[in-house]
């Protein structure tokens, strides 16, 4: 049996890398960590999410058990919601140290969420936690270079490549063969993993926040595995193009750090600078002033309710709010929430569209640099990204907003104008409430809000594969 | 000096002046180190601005409280703010300090965790924990991503520099071939090793000094007592974090293998230092102490007496607050007057005590943390030089708890300013207005203990790489 040239230079490329201790142990090192990563992530995620649910179900409990009293004074008592942790934030914690993790409902006012975790942590949080996602996005880039760097360089500094060459292999068949030793060998170190990670995620799917799990899972897959290649096309391109192993290696290691932690960086930095942020009292009293003098500036809320007032006395055809078949304190409590939730809604916008812009500069980055991309990609798939963090304060704003309505409108239809300690509903009220329940946006609407970082993967691939098919063909065997 | 050093060093000088590409990478350092500067001061900057702010509606507030008792009221409004004003049940809930932990003159140059933390709470006689917990406005993605200041830039880049120009010092010369030509010099090859890491050294520890100095200069008078200590230590901070790295380069060096043996181990010496270590401390700390904040965000419920109509219940709960501060009791007029005002100072007054050892347990769950971690941060200098930095511009942790608890009795002062006025039914007079309580930070006495410490430990680590190199580079040519 003939054995065809190629899988004779991926053999020998697999066997030198296993002849470098220094690979090999890197190549142990990276498992490892991978391993602890992931049983970490495993552990914490259980943690959370068990005290997360119990939590939860205690508040819902306070809220069914709270006893007879007046609906507003319920709709100010309240609830609480947390953020659930979604299965595979076991994968990539994402934002997850950083949005907050509980906020309270209440009437009149919107509270934003409390408490961020890595509040929690001294500085040296700012390093960053082990996930599998930083082990994959930084550390098993940079083993690939180890790897990669010298696939060139070494053939030439030694000779054996114009032996090969006088063999009648092209570069072609070399370089290819070369890019999938390095593949293959990437495969085998990190399928123990996969295999992990799918087995993991697979057995907390069940668990209802995410949907589509297993095919999260297979997208995550397919990214890293197009972000990987990238890097191995590209280290052993450099390796073609570089006079000396030297070389090769200090323009890859220069490259992998200006891309994932030097421009990540600055450019989250710079976006922050480009669009500042009102501090928390300005926002918060902006929003107060609109509420006290009107969206306008000159209505006043004794002025609007007065208004109402009139509209009711007019409609039902009535001399005084005595009169009303309602409670008018009940209608006009409901006026004002929803006059207050238009004007929370505009200034949420406002607050919301800076943030947007200042990530959508790194997005827009991303076209230049995978490693940005990748890393978006990997926390809306895991459901850890800002996307996913807006959506579930939405969900658990119109929750807030439905439970206040239901309270003020029952006000409204069973209590007496002017008593208001003669009225009390009870717990049949408080179960015509649901219990709030979350589900992260499914794949395709979470990945319809990252075209560049999609955009970016492919176009990079496809540039690096041009690259090298491009440079093999103008390589002289003269030269080589 | 003798005549071999000199000429070495001449040497030396030739080779670094003709490699275009390291001159690129000192200026690219020095061009990110200044933008890190600026970036730290227009954080900083904000924050000032917005305390400038708060403080601004502090003292407008206040001068409006004093002026209603001077001025004659005519208007609705104008006897409103006089009862604000005057009247502890009021006033005792709607008149607000400000307790805010000014930025250390240092700070932007190591943010730390300033951008994480609120630096000033706007605090009222009402339940405390109502009022600690709401987070300053930001945007998670760049709080993830961190700050672009100095710190980062000496932390992250500067060790990068010193892997870059030193680990191909021994190994060049045996892949340029003029090995052997040193060999047969009397100078022996450990000492010109050990001139060229020295030249090296100073060109970029030079260069680490100077950012520094630009850094300190453009935010701090480092003359002023109160800078003087921090900026000194700033500037040995950075001395002895790059001593460290170049301690580190020396030791790979000294096993004499190849260019890129060295640039593999130096790079993997990096990871392992500023993002495996701390990652991996990071999961386990989190695994091994679970903290959960959910458990307190039950105490931020706004809730009353369940009926204010009820003269029982308000009494009640007068009673059970009295048992806790009995100075407050005695008045004849204790139940005839502002009953329900004073029935829910009392009740919110409860609830803070009742919830305190759920507080309590929460902060001692984050202290056996950090004392835990504490304990690993040896095992990376990064990590303890980040610390380092961020005790001496104040950013650190350890300040927001100081900051936290020094809250507790800022919020206990103030209330007790108006307590004891509505409890024995007094008014608030014009002159009461001059013994406003006024919140004040103290000073942490152990900060430079542990800038000290963490600084002895990665000298001594540099000395003890700086001995192995010393050894090894010997041992291999006999």
């Amino acid at each position: 049996m003939i054995t065809k040239p190629i899988n004779l230079i991926i053999k020998k490329e697999i066997k030198i890398a296993l002849r470098e201790k220094l690979i090999l142990a890197m190549g142990v090192i990276i498992t490892l960590l991978l391993g602890v990563a992931l049983y970490a992530g495993y552990i914490s995620f259980k943690q959370q999410h068990n005290i997360i649910h119990e939590t939860q179900a205690q508040k819902r409990q306070e809220w069914l058990n709270q006893g007879d009293k007046h609906p507003h004074i319920a709709a100010h008592y309240g609830t609480f919601v947390f953020k659930p942790k979604t299965v595979l934030s076991l994968f990539d914690f994402g934002l997850d140290a950083y949005t907050g993790t509980s906020v309270y409902l209440e009437a009149h006012y919107q509270h934003e969420f409390m408490f961020r975790p890595a509040q929690e942590h001294s500085s040296i949080i700012r390093f960053g936690e082990l996930s599998s996602a930083l082990v994959l996005q930084i550390l098993v880039p940079l083993l690939i270079i180890f790897l990669a760097f010298a696939s060139y360089t070494n053939e030439r500094e030694s000779g054996t490549l114009k032996l090969l060459l006088s063999q009648g292999i092209s570069f072609q068949m070399l370089t290819w063969g070369k890019v999938l030793a390095f593949c293959m060998m990437l495969f085998a170190i990190l399928l123990p993993y996969v295999i992990g990670l799918t087995i993991l995620s697979g057995m907390q799917s069940q668990q209802g926040t995410t949907p589509h799990v297993m095919l999260r899972v297979l997208l995550i897959i397919l990214f890293y595995g197009f972000y990987l290649f990238l890097f191995i096309a590209f280290s052993v391109w450099v390796s073609l193009r570089a006079t000396n192993g030297r070389n090769a290696l200090l323009t890859l290691i220069t490259c992998w750090m200006f891309f994932t932690i030097l421009l990540p960086k600055t450019v989250s930095n710079f976006s922050e600078s480009l669009y500042t942020l009102p501090s928390m009292r300005e926002f918060k009293a902006g929003i107060e002033d609109e509420k006290t003098n009107g969206t306008d500036g000159k209505t006043p809320r004794s002025v609007r309710v007065a208004k109402l007032k009139e509209e009711y006395l007019k409609k039902y055809n009535v001399d005084s709010v005595q009169q009303l078949p309602i409670n008018f304190e009940g209608v006009s409590m409901q006026y004002g929430e929803e006059y207050a939730n238009q004007i929370y809604d505009k200034h949420m916008q406002a607050l919301r569209s800076i943030f947007h812009k200042q990530n959508q500069i790194s997005s827009i980055t991303s076209l230049l640099n995978p490693y940005i991309a990748v890393q978006h990609l990997s926390m809306a798939l895991s459901g850890t990204d800002m996307y996913t963090f807006n959506h579930f304060e939405d969900k658990v704003e119109s929750y807030r907003r439905e439970l206040i309505r239901k309270m003020n409108n029952d006000m409204a239809e069973n209590s007496v104008y002017g008593e208001f300690y003669g009225y009390k509903a009870g717990s049949d009220l408080w179960e015509e409430i649901d219990d709030f329940s979350y589900q992260t946006p499914t794949v395709d609407k979470i990945l319809v809000s990252y075209p560049y970082e999609i955009t970016s993967l492919i176009l990079w691939t496809i540039i690096v594969i041009a690259l090298l098919n491009f440079t093999n063909k103008k390589m002289k065997p003269l030269y080589g | 000096m003798d005549k071999s050093t000199k000429t070495l060093i001449h040497y030396e000088w030739k080779t670094f002046t003709r490699n275009k590409f390291q001159l690129l990478l000192l200026a690219i350092t020095f061009v990110f180190a200044l933008y890190a500067i600026y970036y730290g001061k227009s954080e900083i900057n904000a924050q000032l601005d917005t305390i400038e702010a708060v403080k601004n509606l502090e003292e407008k507030e206040f001068a409006e409280y004093k002026a209603s008792f001077q001025k004659e009221l005519v208007t609705l409004e104008q006897e409103q703010t006089h009862d604000i004003a005057s009247r502890p049940a009021y006033a005792w809930y709607r008149h607000g300090y400000h307790a805010i932990l000014y930025p250390h003159a240092l700070a932007p140059l190591a943010i730390g965790q300033r951008d994480l933390f609120r630096y000033y709470y706007r605090l009222t006689g009402m339940s405390l924990h109502y009022q600690l917990y709401e987070n300053e406005l930001a945007n998670p993605v760049n709080l993830l991503a961190g700050n672009f200041d100095l710190s980062f830039v000496l932390i992250y880049l500067f060790p990068l520099l010193i892997i870059t120009f030193c680990y191909g010092l021994f190994s060049s010369e045996k892949e340029n071939g003029t090995l052997a030509l040193l060999k047969i010099q009397v100078i022996s090859i450990r000492k010109i090793m050990l001139i060229k890491l020295a030249f090296y050294l100073a060109i970029i520890t030079g260069l680490a000094l100077l950012v520094s100095l630009i850094g300190i200069l453009s935010t701090a008078n480092p003359i002023k007592s109160e800078n003087l200590m921090a900026s000194s230590l700033w500037l040995i901070g950075a001395i002895v974090y790059c001593v460290f790295w170049f301690a580190v380069m020396f030791v790979i060096i000294s096993f004499r293998k190849s260019s890129s043996f060295n640039a593999i181990t130096a790079a993997g010496c990096w990871l392992f230092f500023l993002i495996v270590i701390p990652g991996m401390l990071n999961v386990i700390v989190t695994v091994k102490y679970p903290v959960s904040s959910v458990t307190l965000a039950g105490l931020t419920r706004r809730t009353g007496l369940e009926n204010e109509d009820d003269e029982k219940e308000a009494k009640e709960v007068i009673t059970e607050f009295l048992h806790y501060k009995p100075e407050l009791a005695d008045s004849d007029s204790l139940i005839k007057n502002n009953l329900m005002p004073k029935a829910y100072a009392a009740f919110t007054s409860l609830k803070d005590i009742h919830n305190q050892e759920e507080v309590d347990y929460y902060n001692s769950q984050i202290n056996k943390r950090n004392k835990w971690i504490a304990n690993f941060y040896w095992l990376s200098p990064a990590v303890n030089m980040q610390e380092i930095f961020s005790q001496i511009t104040e950013t650190d942790l350890n300040t927001f708890l100081v900051f936290q608890d020094a809250l507790v009795s800022f919020h206990r002062d103030i209330s007790d300013f108006y307590f004891k006025r509505l409890f024995w039914d007094k008014p608030i007079l014009l002159e009461d207005y001059s013994e406003l309580p006024v919140f004040k930070m103290p000073k942490s006495d152990n900060r430079y203990l542990i800038v000290f410490t963490g600084l002895s430990k990665i000298s001594l680590i540099a000395l003890l790489a700086f001995i192995v190199g010393y050894i090894k580079i010997n041992s291999i040519s006999k």
